[in-house]
């Protein structure tokens, strides 16, 4: 690990979170553009985080100063306790996994198997674990069909799930989703819902980049709110979803199912409900209680 | 009775090179200034259905056709596609692999340079599509440097200035942010309640086209497995479901509790409408 | 994700009378001026075209944009002379000027190296010129004026707006395998990311060939033309005076002859030549070496 630093701050520092940036700052190298205007984030290890806003808002950046592929302008960013400044986007993939939203971005091998080799391989796993999580990760993704198949003979949908199997074989510490669901249909999208959960109950820490609010509402723990390059609302996604004035301004919608119980049984002292069978559940409960 | 503006008799089609239809035993009609939305999982035929409705399959991407389309009184199958440009139009679900020229309005007049309209009408024509799609002054701009839903309404406004009857978006939002896909809906919906277009929507964003579709039709394996008002396909959760699709989380919510025998009358398309029912069911005053 | 650049062209806006030139004489000036300078071998008429073209940028408020792309000149000039110096272009006999230890400098070269890089120097300067003055459209609408294919005319333009798009690309696939660990920068790893570069494009292109064949495109008959440029007198001036000076140029030169060639009349003392070689030499080497040192780097 290279010790390059020549600044004030710690290679290296102690600590059990997975993620600290302190007054994270990134202009574009042409000088005008701020992407991030001085952020401070917090992520503890194996946590299930979602990040919403516009494009344009910052989230991509933000996701990107933390395998380094972005370096800070200013302020810091530890990542596993490394400074990323310190290091190289290869020295940064073998704690954090990218996955990128275009799965053409990715995949250059010349079958689906060797894809999922090639992560793992370059960041110096033995063999026979390789082996051991392809196999792993071809049967939870369904891809036992396509192994031997060149990436891109196989449907778009199904590369995206490539695309994310082969950051998957690298298992990293903290993984990174950007826009894992676009595009996919409801069958897909039910995979990448139970493999965060899967990946947050092994302890890794979960980054899902998302527009999907009913996806994320009934997976994350926590949602950061991205708007005009600052974090404005860090909560948990029954806060963030209720805050009714919060969507207004940052034009997102809160998933319908939650808007619908605001309107009913929330002022009645129910939940702030991220799921249909959740609300359902409540009301039901009413009636019942009504009827006796 | 007015006719179909779009007719779909009887109609199988097949990929060049594949075995199994792309299109299975297809019959469908949708009547002018209807706002139909077509749902169904990856593969199910959605956008190769699109493709036939202005004949790109198959004269563009060969295979075998049987059956007959009959869009706008034309037969699909007599006419070039650059004359079913005239009828239909189609904007698809990557908004920048859509753009080729340098400019926003040398993008919409793209079309009418190719049909050889004269420049008076061309220069009005675009000048009215970009108002239309809320992109006026810029003409001058490029489209790479707009964003995601702008340029997607550039795409509908690059179609709409050869005034077609039909419009067809496939998975239109799928690349867009939230408020792309609310841009890009409004339109759709703009375009059809105010301007009377008839307007297909293929789509997994099953809530908006509950909202504001008059038609479902669900596709299964090349096949129309489903075809109606969205409250009667939304009811039938479980058919749904079975197929791998989702419903709206208003009807979702009705389906559960008429399961447990709490819910009366039809499945809500809509926020307001859940939110009245539940409020109704619960005794709440409004 | 949306390109930052708002145009991906070299055109500078304004107003300028030579952004108001009609695209037709800037295409016939850019021809004359190339085929007029690999031609002369008349060193005054050349460093005179590129004078000329440098009054033109002036006129037109591109110096400076004029002057940045232009920087090349320097790694290529010096070689030009350092090496023409050594080994001349020229018929034997060549004069010998000096011998540094074994090397031999040859005078007849520094003439030679001047009419190359002459060349070099006019013709991209203004070609330069007439490419920031001119709405990339209005010079596909003058090509296609000038009888190119549509179809052509097409490729043409699209692969321009494209470049933008490919550098994005290549970006963010190398940004994607080093996000996965790969090692080694430089060309070996480029390589790898063509494939994904490659499909994209190829992707693309399908898409886009659907969305413009349903918009109507390729039609067989006459198509009309959004862009218009109105045509004055003055571009008729500019395309016919044009043509005319360098017929004119030609015809003089070959009725007098010894204009074209003037090494003969022309010679030039050791001392300058030594002087610039030793400089060329100096700045050519600087260039090699940073270039090599620059590609051992990790990226």
């Amino acid at each position: 690990m290279a010790r390059r630093g020549k600044h004030a701050f710690p290679s290296q520092i102690e600590t059990d979170l997975a993620v600290k940036m302190d007054g994270a700052h990134y202009v574009y190298p042409n000088g005008q553009v701020v992407a991030l205007s001085g952020v401070d984030l917090e992520v503890k290890k194996g946590e299930l985080l979602g990040v919403i806003g516009q494009n344009g808002s910052g989230k991509t950046t933000l996701t990107k100063l933390l395998n380094r592929l972005l370096k800070p302008t200013s302020g810091t960013v530890y990542v596993n306790g490394l400074l990323t400044t310190d290091r190289t986007v290869q020295e940064m993939s073998a704690h954090v996994g990218y996955v990128f939203q275009n799965p053409n971005h990715q995949l250059f091998a010349r079958t689906v198997k060797d894809e999922l080799e090639f992560g793992p391989r370059n960041i110096g796993t033995p063999e026979e674990e390789i082996a051991q999580r392809v196999a792993a990760a071809v049967e939870f993704f369904d891809l036992a069909a396509f192994i031997e198949e060149h990436p891109y003979r196989v449907s778009f949908p199904i590369r995206k799930l490539v695309g994310i199997a082969s950051v998957v074989t690298m298992k990293p510490s903290i993984i990174i989703l950007d826009e894992p669901s676009t595009g996919q249909d409801h069958q897909t999208t039910r995979i990448i819902n139970s493999l965060m959960r899967r990946l947050a109950e092994d302890g890794t820490t979960v980054i899902c980049v998302s527009h999907d609010m009913p996806l994320l509402a009934e997976v994350v723990e926590r949602v950061i709110v991205m708007r005009n390059t600052e974090i404005i609302a860090d909560a948990s996604p029954r806060e963030v979803f209720a805050d009714q004035q919060l969507m207004l301004t940052t034009n997102l919608q809160a998933p319908q199912i939650t808007n619908i119980a605001l309107e009913t049984v929330y002022p009645l002292g129910g939940p702030i409900a991220l799921t249909p069978e959740e609300l359902a559940a409540d009301i039901a409960s009413r009636l019942e209680k009504g009827k006796r | 009775m007015p006719n179909p503006i779009v007719h779909f008799d009887s109609v199988f089609y097949t990929y060049p090179g594949t075995a199994s239809p792309a299109l299975s035993d297809i019959s469908l009609d949708i009547m002018p200034g209807e706002y139909v939305g077509v749902i169904g999982l990856n593969g199910a035929g959605k956008t190769t259905l699109g493709l036939s409705v202005n004949g790109v399959v198959p004269s563009m991407l060969g295979g075998r056709r049987e059956g007959t389309i009959i869009v706008g009184g034309l037969d699909v199958e007599d006419y070039p596609v650059r004359e079913m440009a005239k009828i239909v139009g189609i904007v698809f679900d990557n908004p920048e692999f859509q753009m080729s020229q340098m400019t926003c309005a040398e993008e919409v007049a793209l079309g009418l340079e190719n049909a050889g309209i004269d420049y008076e009408t061309m220069r009005r024509s675009v000048s009215e599509a970009l108002n239309l799609v809320g992109l006026e002054g810029f003409e001058e701009r490029s489209p790479l440097g707009l964003s995601g839903g702008q340029q997607q309404r550039l795409a509908i406004a690059a179609v709409l200035a050869m005034k077609p009857q039909v419009l067809i978006m496939d998975e239109p939002t799928s690349n867009l942010d939230p408020i792309g896909k609310q841009e890009v809906f409004g339109m759709a919906t703009t375009l059809n309640q105010k301007y009377g277009m008839t307007v297909i929507v293929i789509e997994h964003e099953v809530e908006v086209l509950a909202e504001f579709a008059d038609r479902i039709i669900v596709m299964d394996g090349g096949r129309i497995v489903m075809n109606g008002a969205p409250t009667e396909i939304f009811s039938r959760a479980d058919e749904l479901q079975a197929l791998g699709l989702r419903v709206p989380e208003a009807t979702a919510l009705a389906n559960i509790l008429g399961k447990k025998g709490h819910w009366k009358g039809s499945v809500p398309i809509n926020t307001g409408e859940a939110v009245r029912s539940v409020n109704a069911l619960l005794g709440v005053r409004a | 994700m949306s390109i930052q650049t708002a145009m991906p062209t070299s055109m500078i806006p304004g107003n300028s009378v030579i952004h108001r030139i009609h695209p037709v004489p800037k295409i016939l000036w850019i021809v004359i001026y190339v085929i007029l300078a690999f031609t002369t071998q008349n060193i005054f008429i050349l460093y005179g075209m590129a004078l000329f073209a440098v009054a033109m940028a002036l006129l037109g408020g591109v110096f400076r944009p004029l002057l940045k792309a232009a920087y090349l000149i320097v790694p290529v000039g010096s070689s030009l002379i350092a090496l023409q110096v050594l080994g001349p272009a020229a018929d034997k006999p060549w004069t010998v000027l000096a011998e540094v230890g074994f090397v031999t400098l040859y005078g007849d070269g520094f003439y030679y190296a001047l009419v190359l890089l002459g060349r070099i120097v006019s013709s991209m300067l203004l070609s330069l010129v007439m490419v920031m003055t001119t709405h990339p459209s209005d010079l596909f609408l003058a090509f296609s004026k000038l009888k190119v294919p549509y179809t052509f005319n097409f490729m043409l333009a699209m692969t321009l707006q494209l470049i933008p798009v490919f550098q994005r690309e290549v970006g963010l696939v190398l940004s994607a395998q080093k996000s996965r660990g790969m090692k080694g920068s430089g060309f070996a790893a480029v390589l790898p990311s063509f494939v994904p570069v490659f499909v994209g494009a190829i992707e693309r292109v399908q898409q886009l060939s659907v969305s413009l064949e349903s918009r109507g495109f390729g039609s067989s008959g006459d198509k009309t033309s959004y862009r218009q440029v109105a045509v004055r007198i003055q571009d008729w001036v500019y395309g016919i005076g044009g043509a005319t000076v360098m017929i004119g140029l030609m015809v003089y030169s070959i009725m007098q002859p010894g204009l074209w060639n003037l090494s003969d009349m022309i010679s030039f003392s050791p001392r300058t030549v030594l002087i610039s070689f030793g400089v060329s030499v100096t700045i050519f080497g600087s260039v090699i070496l940073g270039a090599t040192f620059l590609s051992f780097r990790k990226s």
